[in-house]
């Protein structure tokens, strides 16, 4: 596909800053782990904002570039993934003043941009199928679902750790309650999302296809993920699931997330299958 | 899915229905019906679904294929055990929200009418029964239909009634040959003569009669002339991977395998398409006798493939199109349970978070 060669270094320029911004950050939130000043925690947060900033031009160039959504293959999506991640955990971080997250959270981040890198970016003309206004909302769902799991997956990491750590690191994780809290608020709006993709992404396939749900694997393990952290939501509210286990099972659904997205797309046929 | 702090509501029934009634709607049962769901789900997406049995013995061994076949992995989610999974699973929500509704309208009405988030989980698993009753109910009731053809071709669809007629079909091509759309004009007609008409392309079927039409995909289609002493004896139209033969030696089968519009011929000899453009067409055909492959080979449009005294000439290769026309009378429910899922778990999550209110609720009512 044709495309405008200025604007595909712009979007180079700004992936690779965005990269190295998300590198940065990580280091800077390692040794704010370690450090007695806080103040490399602000330039590890303030390095991911920059970061965020980067990234986000980096999609909207593509996107002016593509004529379309960036959000149609590997690269795009996993791009758009890290971006969603990022973005809720900045939130998450602002709203409960949570720096150490980020020594949990930005190393995903970093590993889901990196993967992105050794995807293919050239740009390429979307099949029928997919030139689809849903295709917009399907995946803008599963970006911000999965950036909320991705940040319960991190404070689970933390929840679960939390005894290892020493001196002014363990100063800083926040009270167990508060990290169970965040957890749980996590899963809740990556589970309303998911389930919000679910849903348009069924609209969409009745549109394309005739048919909203087919037992596709990509369909199969969401529908798995979703039941996951539909279990982990009944027996919290329920059952007074807390804890080291609410936190094991964030970690589980984020595996299940991770599969949904990586090993469904590469190691199943189907639908979704980019084999 | 019950809560613990519901079971007194039930304290009238008991003994040994008492307790199953009671296990039914529990949240425990649940579990275990999503966890062995869970267990199908990953069955059913790692081992390839709907295979003839020698797929599975082939490629597991007798013992696993076999065992697999037993288990009705290969189909897993047609099969009795899933679909009684699925039953169970409906019968746990309504017998949970049943039991649940009138703890949930005290609790409402306790409220003032104005905490409307303690209908939040509630309206979450009514959505959800109505999903999956909706979902099984679309799979008795939807009706299906497939018909293929070139443009002008009128076929009668399934066993609708109707019949469908491609008035055109056309690949919308980007400069870089890559496809942009695919539009078939289609008119269907039913049983008393009347017709509509309309256009049906990737992500915008077309409405008629109870029936939507999908441009599904497409494909390439040949005229046959078959000749024997220089006599024609039949003229066919078949499309890749159909095949075509003399009524008076039907052994003789020229099947039509592949079609390169732009022919081009790779290093190592493979064969691909340059192009989606007619620059340098060529069929890739074989021919069998009583079964027996005889020959398979490429052949330019127009010219002639003798065998005995037999010829076939492949020509005037053309673009078909398959249309499948979907009814699913319980779309619209399945559409409807969705919209109640979503605004139950908004108002479970937002309206009236639960999390803050855990331990009030665990106290005073489990409704929420």
């Amino acid at each position: 596909m044709q495309t405008n060669p200025l604007l595909d270094k712009v979007e180079s320029v700004a992936f690779m800053a965005a990269l190295v911004a998300y590198l940065i950050a990580t280091a800077f939130y390692f040794i704010y782990g370690a450090a007695k000043k806080d103040r490399f925690g602000r330039a590890a947060w303030l390095m991911l904002l920059i970061g965020l900033v980067e990234h986000t031009v980096c999609i909207v160039v593509r996107g002016v570039n593509a004529g379309r959504l960036p959000m149609t293959n590997q690269y795009e999506f996993a791009s758009a993934f890290a971006w969603g991640i990022a973005l809720c955990f900045l939130i998450f971080v602002k709203k409960y003043r949570f720096d150490v997250l980020g020594m949990f959270v930005s190393p995903v981040i970093f590993l889901v941009i990196g993967y992105a890198a050794m995807q293919n970016r050239e740009i390429h003309a979307l099949m029928p199928a997919l030139q689809s206004s849903w295709l917009g909302f399907h995946v803008s769902m599963a970006i911000i679902g999965y950036g909320g799991f991705g940040v319960a997956f991190g404070v689970a990491l933390v929840y679960l750790l939390r005894g290892r750590f020493r001196g002014k690191l363990a100063e800083r994780i926040p009270a167990e309650e508060t990290l169970d809290l965040i957890i749980y608020r996590a899963v809740a709006l990556g589970f309303l999302f998911l389930t919000m993709c679910m849903i348009t992404g069924a609209i969409w396939a009745k549109r394309a296809w005739g048919s909203y749900w087919s037992w596709d694997p990509k369909e199969t393990w969401s529908l798995i993920t979703w039941i996951i952290y539909a279990i982990f939501l009944h027996m919290r509210l329920r059952r007074g699931l807390a804890g080291r286990r609410a936190a094991l099972f964030a970690v589980l659904g984020f595996l299940c997330v991770i599969f949904t997205y990586v090993g469904v797309n590469t190691l199943l046929s189907g639908l979704h299958s980019y084999k | 899915m019950e809560s613990r702090s519901t079971q007194p509501q039930t304290k009238s029934v008991n003994g040994t229905a008492g307790k199953l009634f009671r296990f039914l709607r529990g949240m425990p049962f649940s579990f275990i019906l999503l966890f062995v769901i869970i267990a199908a789900c990953v069955a059913g997406s790692v081992i390839p679904q709907g295979g003839a049995e020698s797929l599975y013995l082939g490629r597991y061994g007798a013992a696993t294929g076999g065992l697999i076949l037993f288990l009705q992995l290969d189909r897993v989610f047609t099969c009795w055990w899933f679909i009684a999974l699925a039953a169970l699973l409906c019968l746990n929500l309504i017998l949970c929200s049943v039991s649940r509704f009138p703890i949930v309208l005290r609790a409402w009405r306790a409220g003032g009418k104005r905490e409307i988030g303690v209908w939040g989980s509630w309206l979450t698993h009514l959505g959800l029964l109505l999903m999956i009753v909706g979902f099984a109910a679309g799979q008795f009731l939807s009706r299906e239909a497939v018909a293929y053809g070139i443009p002008g071709s009128t076929q009668p669809l399934g066993d609708t009634g109707l019949l469908l007629t491609i008035d055109a079909f056309d690949v919308t091509l980007r400069a870089d040959d890559t496809v942009e759309q695919y539009t078939a004009s289609l008119t269907v007609t039913d049983a008393a003569g009347a017709s509509r008409s309309g256009t049906a392309s990737v992500n915008h079927p077309f409405d008629a009669y109870g029936y939507s039409f999908y441009q599904d995909s497409m494909g390439w289609a040949s005229y046959v002339d078959i000749r024997r002493d220089g006599e024609l004896i039949k003229t066919d139209l078949i499309c890749t991977g159909e095949y075509t033969f003399p009524n008076d030696l039907p052994q003789l089968v020229l099947m039509f395998n592949k079609f390169y519009p732009d022919l081009v011929r790779g290093e190592d000899g493979s064969l691909a398409t340059a192009s989606p453009h007619l620059n340098n067409p060529h069929c890739l055909y074989s021919l069998y006798f009583d079964g027996n492959l005889m020959a398979m080979d490429l052949t330019e449009p127009g010219a002639p493939i003798p065998v005995h005294d037999y010829e076939f000439t492949m020509y005037d290769p053309v673009e078909y199109t398959l249309i499948v026309a979907k009814s699913d009378p319980t779309a619209w429910l399945v559409g409807a349970s969705a919209a109640i899922l979503l605004a139950g778990l908004f108002l479970s999550f937002y309206v009236r978070p639960w999390e803050q209110k855990r331990r009030k609720d665990h106290a005073d009512e489990p409704a929420s």
